[in-house]
């Protein structure tokens, strides 16, 4: 059925790309068709390594791969996703991710007012606390609905949208119904404010799915609401979000429900900032409490102690860990996951949510004073701290009972400061530093980690297009994997063509085996729209995180090629 | 299936050149309007530089910087305007506006929060810019590399 598709839709482009080329030639002012999307290939070699060990999975040669095509004309789009994973996708992605299948498609019709699409599609309402549908390649994370949603705008100040879908779990959809609805109003002209922004919403999202457990304590309908306010005022601003998820089945340590612990959930979130020319302060603060929320409430077994929730597959909505996203290789060893779910680990770690919350400043010394020098001297400092919910738990059996302000156990901080000048005309220079307290025990499992990392990148350009970027690291911990040493080089020969070796050095843990050198070397080639890069080296166990979610991926070694591009 | 995938591949290869306006997108600016990304940026002869970054993209940081740099200058040169647009998701969408008025750019900036227009363009890897006059697009390029800035003007001037 795939093939066919592929077939259809290969003669399609080809004879429309050509009917196009005549209209053009014809009549310049008919509305046009038009062809658009991307591929993307991401494939790897895995090798057997004398230090890390053997490769000890099935299939040597793994690869994703998306092909993203489609075709608009006038107010119509349609489009469908076609994702292979040959022989197998990457190592630890959803192994629900196999073989190669149609993903996505959809049509959509869009006027001045409405947009009304079917098939798949990606929504996000307000911050995502209640429902975000997204993809991000690079974790495997495709979650969109499957089914319709129209999107009204009476006009610029009112947006209304209502949804039904289920949702996509690898190359089918998961049992739940999931209905939505938002709405945002845009208040300023209504109120005749001159100077200052207010924008509210509100949105609801049911799922509804049936449960064999008889007489459950819980609906088999779990409604969330949220509401939210969006307000700035000259240099000021501020924006919150209060939701609610209604009585619903927690899950326990062996991701099981019954039908008599039922749990309700809710999500804080509030924002304020001041900015002007040179000086921006941003501060938020958010209170989760048991606000996992997934499209089925009982995680698929994949076997081997392995479930669904390790892939974030069927996740309804979006609660990244609010800290700061380091590019520093080293900084990203000790990484935050947000604790949204109610866990059990131990008797003295027991979990329901998290609160805390984090601020951000920047600072612009300006050029001709005495700490902006010549060209000026960028500071951001970013603080984040955040910490179990205070109240009562018991282990067994399980109940708590949290109380709304304070903190408990602290799960992570991170305190960094980074300073970027330039020093000539050809030389930029940046210093970061990063303290971090992680309680692993508390999250993965392991120690009370303290960790230091220092951080000194320099750029200089040279001759007509080139340029090297040095940057040195080093990470001090108290325990874990203790020390690490870290170096980047990278040349950019031209504008497209840059080549980059890497390497981090655990030498100061206590294990001889932990005692590894992680590195990676590798070039790309940009142009256009086109990127092919490719690289050899090791793969440091542990989590691999993009915008504040992760994904666990085991230690390996091999040949990696990624190739890309849109049109 | 692998063959398959290879001849779709070369399909796409040959009708890359198709490539020719930005999709019907709006999205929300720092001043909470919609600006349609086709529509609103099509006066004549102007050029539109949208370039695709986010707070955590230390390259795009680097490039929007140097254009920065040059911004008034090249702006008496030529008539183009810069529209950044963050791929921020609300992990990191609160930093923007501090982050930006921190650096002093003057750019528009629009919201791209759950990547509908990134995801519209196929896009993979920021930093990445799209050219736009006239409402046709002009040029794409992706990365950043010391110098840069030098090229994506030599190219503006050129068109």
């Amino acid at each position: 059925m795939v093939k066919k598709i592929i077939f259809l839709l290969g003669g399609v482009i080809a004879l429309s790309t050509s009917a196009t080329a005549q209209d053009t030639i014809n009549e310049p002012n008919k509305i046009q068709g038009r062809f658009f999307g991307g591929v993307e290939s991401n494939s790897q070699y895995y090798v057997d390594d004398p230090k890390l060990g053997d490769f000890l999975y099935e299939d040597r040669f793994r690869s994703n791969n998306y092909i993203n095509v489609n075709y608009n004309y006038g107010r119509f789009t349609a489009g469908i996703q076609v994702e292979a994973y040959e022989k197998n996708a990457l190592l630890n992605y959803n192994p629900k991710f196999k073989g190669t299948d149609l993903a996505t498609f959809y049509l959509d019709y869009k006027s001045e007012k409405l947009d009304i699409t079917v098939g798949h599609f990606y929504e996000q309402f307000g911050s995502g606390l209640i429902l975000r549908t997204w993809e991000d390649r690079a974790l495997g994370i495709n979650n969109a609905l499957r089914g319709g949603r129209i999107e009204f705008r009476p006009n610029n100040n009112i947006s209304l949208k209502a949804l039904y879908g289920r949702q996509r779990s690898g190359f089918t959809v998961s049992d739940g119904h999931i209905f939505g609805f938002d709405s945002e109003f845009y208040l300023t002209d209504y109120l005749n404010f001159e100077k200052s922004d207010l924008s509210v919403g509100a949105s609801y999202v049911g799922r509804y799915e049936k449960t064999d457990i008889v007489d459950p304590q819980f609906s088999e309908l779990t409604n969330a609401m949220a509401f939210r306010f969006n307000y700035y005022k000259g240099s000021f601003y501020a924006s919150g979000e209060a939701n609610y998820k209604t009585e619903d089945a927690v899950l326990s340590a062996q991701n099981d429900i019954n039908g008599d612990y039922v749990k309700p959930g809710s999500a804080y979130l509030l924002n304020f900032g001041y900015t002007k020319s040179g000086l921006g302060v941003d501060l938020t603060l958010r209170r989760v409490e048991n606000m996992g929320f997934y499209s089925e409430r009982i995680p698929e077994n994949l076997g081997d102690n392995n479930s669904s929730l390790n892939y974030n597959d069927r996740i309804l909505n979006y609660l990244p860990g609010l800290t700061k996203q380091h590019h520093s290789n080293l900084a990203n060893i000790y990484v935050y996951q947000a604790q949204a779910s109610v866990s059990y680990l131990d008797v003295d770690k027991m979990k329901a949510g998290e609160t805390g919350g984090q601020i951000d400043v920047f600072y612009n010394f300006k050029k001709g004073t005495t700490l902006g020098g010549k060209y000026g001297t960028k500071v951001a400092a970013n603080v984040a701290t955040w910490y179990n919910l205070p109240g009562e738990y018991r282990f067994f059996p399980q109940e708590y009972d949290t109380e709304f302000f304070g903190v408990a156990q602290k799960y992570f901080s991170d305190y960094n400061l980074e300073v970027k000048k330039k020093l000539t005309e050809n030389w930029r220079s940046a210093f970061y530093y990063v303290h971090q307290y992680y309680d692993k025990s508390l999250i993965e499992g392991g120690d009370v980690v303290k960790a230091d990392v220092l951080a000194l990148e320099n750029t200089w350009a040279f001759g007509e297009k080139q340029s090297v970027r040095l940057e040195l690291e080093h990470l001090w911990a108290d325990t874990d994997r203790k020390n690490w040493a870290g170096g980047t080089l990278e040349y950019n020969l031209n504008r497209n063509l840059s080549f980059y070796v890497w390497d981090i050095y655990n030498y100061g843990t206590d294990k001889e085996a932990e005692k590894n050198h992680y590195y990676n070397v590798g070039g790309a080639y940009r142009f256009g729209a086109w990127r092919i890069a490719a690289n050899y080296g090791r793969q440091r166990g542990g989590l691999v995180c993009v915008g504040g979610v992760c994904r666990f991926v085991p230690e390996n070694t091999g040949f990696t090629l990624n190739v890309s591009t849109s049109f | 299936m692998k063959n398959v995938f290879f001849l779709i591949c070369c399909l796409v290869a040959t009708v890359s050149q198709a490539q020719s306006q930005m999709p019907n997108v709006q999205l929300k600016n720092l001043d909470n309007n919609y600006q349609n990304v086709y529509k609103d940026y099509a006066a004549k002869d102007k050029v539109y530089v949208f370039s695709f970054w986010a707070t955590w993209c230390a390259p795009c940081i680097s490039e929007l910087e140097a254009i920065k740099e040059n911004y008034a200058a090249w702006q008496e040169e030529v008539d183009f305007e810069v529209v950044a647009i963050s791929i921020d998701d609300s992990r990191t969408m609160r930093r923007i506006k501090p982050m930006i008025n921190g650096k002093g750019w003057e750019y528009e900036v629009l919201l791209d929060t759950n990547q509908e227009l990134k995801r519209a363009l196929q896009i993979n890897n920021i930093p990445h810019v799209i050219v736009v006059k006239n409402q046709k697009v002009e040029y794409v390029h992706n990365g950043y590399a010391e110098g840069g800035e030098e090229e994506l003007f030599e190219k503006i001037k050129s068109l």
